[in-house]
């Protein structure tokens, strides 16, 4: 190696390096940091070099293995240079294509290119990929062009002229002022001007002095100065050097990360090869300047990274941090003047010496000069490192680099600084990036983590985790950091768990502000950020976990325990039925269901079951078949006759309690008017219709759902205390005044969305356009309606399907069409029953939207249509179709059914009852307490939220309930919120080796097609006994990971005598 | 016999240094020869670094990369840094629990498994992570690391 003894000798030794370099055509640039060794990157190399040397091409392709590129979610990926052509995710097998393709012949690879999302383009270059192309890369390019093993390869590329200037062209004062003009500021926290700090230590009496690199880069969350030390650690030397010169110290340390072995090998190797080379030790370059530089590790403790607990590590004892001032700067490591910054700071300060300050500070904002590299981690599509200049915007950064957060998921917030930091909601994301900016939105630049969260975030589980890190961090000196960072944390969990109050809230605030303003350091005074930001922005979240023992997102699992429990809104306890039935325990089973339950046939068929999508099973495979093994036990229990005997007669409730009038006999009516029975009221049920059941009977076509399931289950209801009177209209026959006078002391309304929505096409009026509301509900009421022989059914919804399925078993049709604008996977039908609909040999129409219906005499002739396309999301996140020009063309049909949508049906009102309605005519009611405007009278499911689920429906007749009897017992109307938990525990059962293979969802059996042609029997025959036992055998049981499912499990183990 | 603690550790040491800022660095070295801090080697190495054993003591247990205890055959560090926890490292940790039967910081009872959690690798962008004697694991999942323990199990049985 080359000792630099003169000025001269190091722009001597790079020309030779220049000329040196034997000239290849292309170079591939292996990146190989922590992040890409982990995910192959050295196979990769491996592979590469193997075909550069069986092609014999090492004089026209070089192979360099560098640090981090930054794209760590493409890792393992390369670089072609000189072109830019980037490859990721790539395998050994890619190796021949890219030396081959791209290498000797310059091509790119189309199928490793990398795919635009949201378009059909690939894109190779760096400058056309969005990860790259919106960067600013100065401190972090020379990780792509640099092996960190060669100071060669920094020399050659100019570097240490930096510190060759500092050195020749500038005295010490003069460097420090370089670097006031260049504005820069440190990039490790709060932001202090670098030229100040080193000014203050240059002044200070004191020898020797000396300068440290905080490289314990201890933020959960920030690796910026992991991928410098490990890519391009000679800039930080540099930078280290020129810092010492100007400050007058004579010796200096990196402290590293013990966690960062390749950043500390690598650094020491570069350390190694500076000495060697002249440029540390004595007279550097030949000057009178004598510096030498050490690699301290560190050995696991958070608190290192505190300034003056650094120092005490550094001299070999407990990193305990102690009260400022004295600052560093006068009295640091052994009492003497020392100066701190950070990796990415002293890697800054080759670049501002070599380029000049002008230059520098003309990039950036007013107050925060240059760029600023961020760890973009967490939730979103393109994790990395990202370098920007200051002053781009958030929403740059995460929705333009990072591609924003995965598919379906909403951006939520980012957090930024680690847990000194705080959070910037989605709201905020058009702030500008800056030290100020961030400091005034209650967070703070910190080392440049930033965590993307999403809405499958849990904001107070973060805090938890935040306080839960720092508990176990806090280095114990001072009580308020020690027992307040414990105190919080506990209180999180509690918070967590369901089990806190309100003045836990209370006395999380109060210890928050303490922490804050009592701790010793700069940690504990920022300990409480996690909480306080989350606060602030979130505070509804605190307040579901607390109040009403929810988590929006979904995290907290002893709040969830099982997932299927907590998404069904009328809280059935799937898992524990599910145990029952993989037990074979069926009776059981069904009496787990009809505790929740009053329809479970019924839901057993037509629930559009949110457990299952929200089913463990599915994350990584498919979500257990709930509502078909619901079903199998209800089928069961009817065919055993255990209904009659678990749902009997319930006389033994004493009814001597108010008569309740219930509006509408569907399922918010049924459920209400069944659990204000259970409670001892009167309830009478109004039902228009001459059948109950609401949409349930109406509207859901027999093949899907069988009169006689829903007969029974309202014959139940009707045993269990309920007065149904059919054929009774609300608003016409009787009103709500006079039910008053009858005695009737509340009132629930549930009549549903039964206005049908029009198209507002040309031609909608004539005859043989019908709606499918009114169609179906002739259809199942038995009244005849003449359709056909060529019907058109337009929409995607589960209306639309039930329509066109009723359709074509009607004996005077041929031929049913279907036209939906979207594509199918945006039909809001149940994927079954299009399923379903296509083999009974409906036509699917997709991207078709009818402008007009074509009539002839005023009798309908067809429709005509415009092909669609789908174009960009709209506000729901869904894509919107867009009409192709020209495409128009013609649907020949005598029948068209609109089912496009539905309204709610406000029409049992009249002005005296003086309820209040909303300007798209539904009923305006509490969501959490069901109350009208008027006392008295409450009102639930479709008639309140549109068009929605049976479930809903349930749920809300369920509270409707609740809140009545809240009422009439004249208390306030307080919903009472419980955890989620089974009512009892069952053991799991061990699958076999072969079902832990290859269980998969076991499909529903169907009536053959041709057994269904033009008839109204059942088309789902239900699960068989072994398919449905096996089905429930692969059940996750996610109710035995809380607490309380583990203590449960283990008496059980005990009882039964076998292993705890 | 007795063993021969100073002779040893002078020979490990005889590079590095004996002053009391030496402290971490030596200990870093024993740590990484032994696996561990042997506490019989405890006085010999606060002799050479002419700090008091309390003193000594004090240090190595204030630093979490520091232990006393020997450590398995094969160590398991899974990450719980925010990036890796918000993509679910909590599962994966408890999921080893459960495998090997052990809490993180302990060792199995057959010495095959030690099980450790750490803040932040600062592998963040491909997390979950996990690192296994030593080797970086990307994007783990609760089954990859049920797997990985698996593997080294049946490995060991072989051999």
């Amino acid at each position: 190696m080359n000792r630099l003894l003169h000025p001269g000798h190091l722009e001597d030794w790079r020309k030779r390096l220049i000329d040196e370099t034997s000239p290849v055509r292309r170079t591939i640039v292996v990146t190989a940091g922590t992040c890409g060794r982990a995910s192959g990157a050295l196979e990769i190399r491996d592979a590469l070099q193997a075909e550069i040397d069986r092609l014999g091409a090492g004089d026209n392709v070089g192979l360099l293995v560098t640090g981090c590129h930054g794209f760590c979610e493409m890792e393992p990926s390369v670089i072609v240079q000189p072109e830019g052509i980037f490859y990721g995710k790539l395998k050994p097998e890619d190796a021949p294509a890219i030396v081959k393709q791209t290498a000797l012949a310059g091509k790119v690879v189309e199928r490793l290119a990398l795919e635009i999302p949201g378009t059909e383009r690939r894109a190779a270059k760096l400058e056309q990929i969005p990860f790259y192309r919106k960067q600013m890369r100065l401190v972090s390019e020379n990780n792509f062009r640099v092996d960190p093993e060669r100071i060669e390869d920094y020399i050659r590329l100019g570097g240490y002229h930096g510190l060759l200037r500092g050195l020749y062209d500038m005295t010490a004062d003069g460097v420090i002022e370089e670097i006031r003009a260049s504005g820069l500021r440190g990039r490790g926290g709060a932001g202090f001007p670098t030229a100040l700090k080193w000014d203050l230590c240059r002044r200070s009496s004191g020898h020797p002095k000396y300068v440290v690199c905080n490289a314990d880069e201890g933020d959960p969350g920030a690796y910026m100065d992991r991928s410098l030390l490990e890519g391009n650690p000679h800039a930080v030397i540099e930078g280290l050097i020129i810092g010492a010169y100007a400050i007058g110290a004579s010796e200096g340390f990196v402290y590293v990360r013990g966690e960062y072995p390749l950043a500390v090998r690598n650094v020491e190797r570069a350390i190694g090869q500076a000495r060697e080379c002249g440029l540390l030790g004595k007279a550097i370059l030949g000057s009178e300047f004598s510096f030498d530089l050490h690699v301290v590790e560190g050995a696991g403790a958070f608190v290192s990274g505190e300034e003056t607990a650094m120092m005490a590590s550094i001299e070999g004892r407990k990193a305990f941090p102690r009260p400022r001032p004295p600052y560093p700067a006068e009295a640091g490591l052994w009492g003497k003047p020392t100066n701190i910054n950070n990796v990415e700071t002293w890697a800054t300060v080759p670049i501002i010496l070599d380029r000049g300050s002008a230059w520098f500070a003309s990039i950036g904002t007013e107050k925060s000069k240059g760029t600023k590299i961020f760890s973009l981690v967490g939730q979103v599509r393109n994790t990395g490192l990202v370098e920007v200049p200051m002053g781009v915007t958030l929403r740059e950064i995460v929705e333009e680099i990072g591609g924003g957060v995965p598919e379906g998921r909403k951006l939520k917030a980012v957090q930024t600084g680690g847990p000194s930091g705080g959070c910037i909601p989605a709201a905020s994301a058009d702030l500008v990036i800056d030290y100020e900016t961030l400091a005034k939105a209650g967070s703070i630049m910190g080392s440049g983590g930033m965590i993307v969260l999403d809405d499958r975030t849990c904001m107070v589980d973060l805090a938890r985790y935040y306080l839960h890190f720092l508990e176990e961090e806090s280095c114990g000196k001072c009580a308020p950091c020690r027992v307040g960072t414990r105190q919080m944390s506990e209180l999180l969990r509690k918070m967590t768990a369901g089990k806190a109050d309100e003045s836990d809230l209370r006395r999380l605030e109060q210890l928050a502000q303490t922490v804050k303003t009592a701790s010793l350091c700069g940690l504990g005074q920022t300990a409480a950020n996690p909480v306080l930001s989350t606060l602030a922005h979130f505070r509804s979240e605190y307040e579901a976990h607390i109040r009403e023992k929810r988590c929006p997102a979904r995290v907290c699992r002893e709040i969830i325990s099982s997932p299927c429990q907590y998404a069904c809104p009328i809280g059935q306890e799937a898992s524990t039925y599910i145990a029952l039935v993989a037990a074979g325990r069926i009776k059981e089973a069904y009496e787990v269901i009809v505790k929740d339950n009053p329809l479970p046939s019924i839901c057993g068929r037509a629930c559009d079951h949110p457990c299952e999508i929200a089913c463990k099973a599915g994350e990584s495979g498919e979500p257990i078949s709930i509502r078909a093994i619901k079903r199998y036990v209800c089928d069961r229990a009817a065919a055993e006759g255990w209904d009659q005997e678990v749902r009997g007669d319930k006389d033994r409730v004493p009814r001597d309690r108010e008569n309740v009038a219930i509006i509408g006999g569907g399922p918010a009516g049924l459920t209400a008017a069944y659990d204000l029975a259970e409670k001892g009221f009167r309830p009478t049920v109004f039902e228009a219709l001459p059948v109950a059941g609401g949409m349930l009977a109406a509207g859901i076509p027999n093949h899907r759902l069988p009169k006689t399931i829903i007969a029974a289950e309202v014959e139940a209801i009707r045993k269990a205390g309920v007065e149904i009177r059919t054929g009774v209209r609300v608003g016409r026959d009787v009103t709500i005044e006079g039910l008053k006078t009858d005695g009737f002391k509340a009132f629930f309304l549930a009549t549903g969305a039964w206005k049908s929505m029009r198209l507002n096409v040309p031609g909608e009026e004539s005859k043989g356009v019908l709606q499918s509301l009114p169609y179906l509900k002739a259809v199942n009421l038995g009244e005849p309606v003449n359709i056909g022989p060529r019907v058109i059914v337009v929409g995607g919804g589960n209306s639309a399907i039930d329509a066109a399925r009723a359709a074509v078993r009607d004996p005077n049709v041929k031929s049913v069409t279907i036209l939906y604008r979207r594509t199918r996977a945006e039909m809001p039908a149940f994927p079954e029953e299009v399923e379903a609909a296509i083999d009974e040999g409906i036509d699917l129409k997709l991207l078709a939207a009818p402008v007009k219906i074509l009539a002839k005499n005023g009798k309908v002739a067809g429709a005509l249509c415009l092909k669609m396309k789908l174009g960009d999301k709209d506000a729901g996140g869904r894509r919107k179709p867009v009409p192709v020009e020209g495409s128009d063309y013609k649907v020949e049909a005598e029948t068209v059914i609109l089912a496009v949508g539905e309204r709610s049906d406000t029409s049992c009102l009249t002005e005296k009852d003086g309820v209040a309605v909303s300007a798209s005519g539904s009923v305006i009611a509490d969501p959490e307490t069901k109350a009208t405007s008027v006392p008295g009278v409450f009102a639930g499911g479709d008639v309140v939220t549109g068009p929605a689920s049976v479930i809903e429906a349930m749920a809300a007749g369920r509270r409707a309930a609740a809140m009545i009897e809240c009422y009439l017992e004249g208390r306030p109307l307080l919903p009472e919120y419980k955890l989620t938990r089974p009512s009892l525990y069952i053991e799991a059962v061990a699958l076999t080796p072969e079902e832990a293979v290859s269980a998969a969802r076991p499909p529903m059996p169907h009536l053959a097609p041709a057994k269904r042609a033009k008839n109204f029997k059942e088309v789902e025959l239900g699960l068989k006994e072994k398919a449905a036992l096996g089905e429930a055998r692969r059940c996750l049981r996610c109710d035995l990971e809380t607490e309380d499912g583990r203590r449960a499990i283990k008496a059980l183990k005990l009882k039964s005598g076998g292993r705890p | 016999m007795e063993r021969d603690w100073k002779a040893e550790l002078d020979d490990l040491l005889k590079d590095a240094g004996s002053r009391p800022r030496d402290t971490i660095p030596v200990l870093h070295q024993i740590q990484e020869h032994f696996d561990h801090i042997p506490p019989a080697a405890l006085p010999f190495i606060a002799r050479r670094l002419r700090v008091s054993e309390s003193e000594l003591f004090g240090v190595l247990s204030f630093y979490r990369a520091f232990t006393l205890k020997p450590k398995g055959k094969h160590t398991i560090t899974v990450c719980l840094g925010t990036a890796c926890h918000v993509r679910g490292s909590e599962r994966i940790a408890e999921e080893l629990e459960t495998v090997l039967g052990v809490s993180a910081g302990d060792t199995t009872a057959d010495g095959l498994f030690t099980l450790e959690t750490v803040n932040c690798l600062g592998c963040c962008a491909i997390g979950p992570v996990m690192v296994v004697d030593g080797v970086t694991h990307a994007r783990t999942s609760p089954q990859t690391a049920r797997d990985l323990v698996e593997n080294i199990r049946t490995g060991e049985k072989k051999s």
